[in-house]
């Protein structure tokens, strides 16, 4: 008899545990936005950009509880290799050797508790640079640590 | 118990004493023991022309009614050769002789084993534990040892590619569980997702799984559990023989075998083993991946660039007498294995289709190598009451990470010509260890002490061209006591005591390049400093007690205790870009030891057709150390990559493991194995959610027919059907993993050549193709399937040259 009581409190306290797993869920786990289809977004994919000028770089960012961050990083392709995150592929150059490759890093912290954000950021594209097909890579993270990225395939002129 | 006994023995003889006198009764009754006598409960009995079949009880005693027609029993119990004899029609209504059964091994170490040992060691172990024996091993054979372990519940591996995982135990991985090998805990690069265990699976012969902390026995790290490995039993005296294993598996066109010869005279033997094996790229029920939002193509649904090759040594040799015992181990494990190469690297970059599809057996960058080399010697002697043991060994793990240079951040575009490292060797670790364990066990009245001590030291040098983890030093000790004491036949009381000390040294690390560095508008270039020199020594106290209670069926165990962990030093300083998954990796040097506080409760119940076992526990993390993804993204040491930071939280764990299994008919056994599992982070900056790596809920059914078929022994037939629950608990980055179900046949039988008994068994793993998701696979990220339908033909020869008389 004594096991029986055993057995059934035993089984009694699992499932009392079970019951127990608090469901207030209310993580957030969504990924933020890049918007690239404003009319004024820039760069798109396929863009092109003169040595010597201003690359300003227009994007919306919107998540559903707060943004965090975005870095963007413009880097060579020269080598041809795979990162676009878009469909249409843009006509390329031969590959080359790099000599003196455009290398641009930036991170921005996004203000505080903001749902949509309107990024710009001017970058400047050195006239001394090798010219050809570059990538510009944007990653986005919200509060919480969710990330979204973004590859674009530019060429540098 | 001794009462229950001696009322059986009562009964017993009462019954055999009806026998004689009564010419009617229709009786057959025995005992079933092992070959020193000690009785063997639950072994099954089975009357073979009418398929009617019992199980021992806790005394080893079994007993049949009416039975009118007999030819023979036959006699099956899981470790042990099962064992047929002939009865006469005379001899029923009467007792018949002792059935002892040998063990299915070459032969078990007497003092470890007596009686069933997986059923002993269970009930006198107050932490919830699952032995599994060579045969389990080769039933379920996966791709590596912790694949194969996975039917256990409670069990789950973190796999990258075909042939390497990690143990994952209650969802606990990586630094929180220990795997200990031939008594001394393994330490190769255990941090790492990306590496798996140097173990050669052919080569183990018993493993002890225990499921929550086991600090007070393995130290620091066994936090989350332990996967002990126990050493081969020796070769019989006299003995002169071997084994030849031969696998092959039809996902990733795997051939592997293994061979292993063994001698003894009377005192000295030698038991050596190579294993090899080499695979081709592994095939997904999919077409293409997604790899961080772009799309690859797979060329015939192979995984491009998985393919590998493993090249294992093993020697165990030494004395052995009564009294004293002294035995060397010696292994090396060597392996190469490719990285899906789609997704490797910050950039999966130079990724040339066409040359990696060209063949399917070839092994391009990005790949590792690893070389684990191990010795050690075991020394044990007996002076009086006591039993006194010395462990000292030494490791080497050489694991290097092959892939083309790829300038990030503000690494040079153009690999310098006068660099200290190769331009593909991205990563290289070297680890050398020295461990040292003494112990001594002795009885005294009812209580059984085992008071010990070990100590252990590191050297980890790096090199190649990324940076991640700084070279470290690090020394660990401690100290224990354990008493294990038998109240009464039924109750025991587990209790343990261990002071631990730690001290990490971390090394210097700067950039070999210059980065831009903004001050004051100026920017200069400047050498980084990646990791300061600085050390950290840590001192915890642990407990642990608990209590099981054995009055025959049922089996009851409850068990409390501490376990603690110090920070590794990829915890304390790592700075640098992970290259499996984008992301930049920063250390805390501040970090606390882990603590964990866990209760543990297990019921068993076995009945003659049936039995359940229910193991929950409840769990506590006052500090869990945590990898964060944090919002922000770091510029020079991180190269504009998301910054992942090591912090602490408050932990809630608990769950439970159920086995339930019932006997139709004396060939035919349902099994229901179910786990579930909650985590939730109580503090910090993911308080609410979960932690990473966290198994979905599962339940295994399987169904076992265990045919009589003419010169056949032991053959089965088991199909497997695991439902995996969803998993929509997550934290960044993972992904929601939907439900999946997914289906396994394995058989197997044994037949005699000559003396010898071959053992054939097959698994079609992935009956049906599904192509689903593994939530704790290391590309679940890159929503990569798992493994498509996969046959498994293994055969286990046994030979002897030469067999004492």
């Amino acid at each position: 008899m004594r096991k029986k009581l055993l057995l059934s409190t035993a089984f009694a306290l699992t499932l009392f545990t079970f019951s127990c797993s608090s469901d207030n869920e209310n993580i957030d786990t969504e990924y933020p936005v890049i918007d690239i289809s404003g009319a004024d977004a820039f760069p798109i994919q396929c863009s092109e950009i003169t040595r010597g000028q201003k690359l300003i770089f227009k994007a919306r960012f919107t998540d559903n509880a707060a943004l965090g961050s975005y870095s963007l990083d413009i880097h060579h392709n020269f080598d041809h290799h795979t990162h676009s995150t878009e469909v249409s592929n843009c006509s390329t150059d031969a590959n080359k050797q790099a000599v003196k490759p455009l290398l641009y890093l930036k991170s921005v912290n996004i203000p505080e508790g903001l749902k949509s954000y309107d990024a710009v950021q001017e970058i400047d594209i050195p006239v001394h640079i090798d010219p050809g097909d570059y990538h510009f890579l944007i990653k986005l993270t919200d509060k919480e640590g969710w990330q979204s990225l973004k590859g674009l395939s530019i060429k540098i002129k | 118990m001794q009462l229950t006994y001696k009322f059986q023995l009562l009964l017993f003889f009462l019954f055999g004493f009806v026998t004689l006198t009564n010419a009617q009764n229709n009786t057959i009754s025995g005992k079933v023991t092992t070959y020193d006598g000690t009785p063997l409960a639950a072994a099954i009995v089975t009357i073979t022309n009418s398929g009617k079949s019992v199980l021992t009880n806790s005394n080893g005693l079994y007993f049949f009614e009416n039975v009118t027609e007999i030819k023979s029993i036959k006699v099956t119990f899981s470790g042990y050769e099962s064992t047929k004899i002939t009865v006469s029609k005379a001899q029923i209504g009467t007792v018949l002789p002792d059935i002892k059964l040998v063990p299915e091994m070459k032969e078990l170490e007497e003092v470890v084993i007596s009686g069933s040992y997986a059923d002993k060691r269970k009930k006198e172990e107050s932490l919830n534990l699952e032995i599994v024996s060579q045969s389990y091993i080769q039933r379920n054979l996966g791709g590596s040892l912790m694949q194969s372990l996975q039917r256990i519940p409670g069990v789950k591996t973190i796999s990258i590619g075909s042939g390497s995982s990690k143990p994952l135990i209650r969802g606990l991985s990586f630094n929180q569980v220990v795997v200990v090998e031939n008594g001394l805990k393994h330490e190769g690069q255990q941090w790492g997702a990306d590496h798996g265990l140097e173990i050669d699976q052919y080569n183990v012969s018993r493993v002890e799984i225990i499921k929550g902390p086991s600090s007070f026995m393995f130290g620091s790290d066994a936090i989350g559990g332990a996967v002990n490995i126990l050493p081969a039993p020796l070769p019989k005296l006299h003995a002169f023989g071997g084994n030849i294993d031969f696998t092959g598996k039809s996902n990733n066109a795997q051939i592997g075998g293994s061979f292993n010869l063994y001698g003894r005279n009377h005192n000295w033997f030698f038991d050596s083993r190579i294993t090899a094996m080499d695979y081709a790229d592994y095939r997904v029920p999919t077409d293409k991946v997604q790899v961080y939002n772009f799309t690859v193509p797979l060329y015939k649904n192979h995984l491009r660039n998985t393919a590998g090759q493993e090249l294992d040594f093993h020697t165990s040799t030494g004395y052995v007498s009564d009294k004293f015992k002294s035995i060397f181990h010696i292994s090396n494990v060597n392996s190469k294995s490719g990285f899906f190469a789609n997704a490797h690297g910050l950039e999966p970059r130079n990724v040339d289709n066409e040359l990696h599809d060209s063949s399917n057996r070839d092994i391009l960058m990005p790949y590792q190598q690893v070389n684990h080399f191990k010795i050690s010697n075991t020394t044990s002697f007996k002076i009086h009451n006591h039993k006194l043991e010395t462990k000292l060994g030494f490791q080497n793990n050489f694991r290097r990470e092959w892939s083309q240079y790829v300038n990030h951040g503000y690494m040079p575009p153009i690999y310098p010509e006068d660099m200290y490292a190769p331009e593909n060797l991205e990563r290289q670790y070297d680890k050398n260890t020295f461990l040292f364990s003494v112990k001594d066990e002795f009885e005294l009245g009812r209580h059984q002490i085992t008071i010990g001590a070990n100590a252990e030291t590191q050297e980890n040098k790096i090199g190649g061209w990324g940076f991640l983890i700084p070279a470290f030093n690090q020394f660990n000790t401690g100290l224990f006591v354990h008493d294990k004491v038998q109240l009464k036949d039924d109750w025991m009381i587990n209790g343990a005591l261990r002071f631990d000390y730690g001290k990490i040294n971390v090394k210097q690390y700067t950039d070999w390049f210059p980065s831009e560095v903004e001050i004051d508008d100026q920017i200069t270039e400047q050498y980084l400093d990646r990791a300061e020199n600085f050390s950290r020594a840590f001192s915890s106290f642990n407990w642990s007690i608990g209590t099981n209670y054995n009055p025959g069926k049922l089996a009851l165990k409850t068990n409390v205790g501490t376990g603690f962990r110090m920070p590794i030093a990829k915890e304390l300083a790592s700075n640098g870009v992970n290259y499996h998954y984008y992301r930049y990796e920063r250390g805390n040097p501040d970090l606390d030891p882990e603590r964990s506080y866990q209760f543990d409760f297990g019921i068993e119940w076995k009945e003659q057709k049936w039995s359940v076992e229910l193991t929950p526990f409840y769990n506590y993390f006052p500090n869990y150390i945590y990898l964060n993804p944090t919002a922000e993204h770091d510029l020079y040491y991180g190269a504009g990559n998301q910054v992942f930071k090591y912090e602490q939280s408050e932990v809630n764990r608990y769950g439970t493991e159920l086995q339930l299994r019932y006997q139709f008919a004396y060939n035919l056994t349902a099994e229901v194995l179910a786990e579930y599992l909650y985590t939730v982070q109580l503090s910090g900056a993911k308080e609410g959610y979960t932690l990473p790596f966290s198994p979905p809920a599962s339940v295994l059914t399987g169904i076992t027919y265990n045919p009589e078929i003419k010169n056949l022994k032991d053959t089965y037939l088991t199909l497997d059907y695991r439902y995996t629950a969803e998993q929509n608990r997550i934290v960044p980055p993972e992904k929601m993993t939907p439900a999946s179900h997914v289906f396994n046949l394995v058989a197997g039988t044994k037949f005699k050549v000559g003396k010898e008994d071959i053992n054939l068994s097959l698994q079609v793993q992935n009956l049906f193709n599904t192509r689903y998701l593994n939530h704790t696979s290391f590309y679940r990220l890159i929503e990569l399937p798992e493994t498509g339908r996969n046959f498994i033909v293994s055969v286990k020869i046994p030979f002897s040259i030469s067999k004492s008389n």
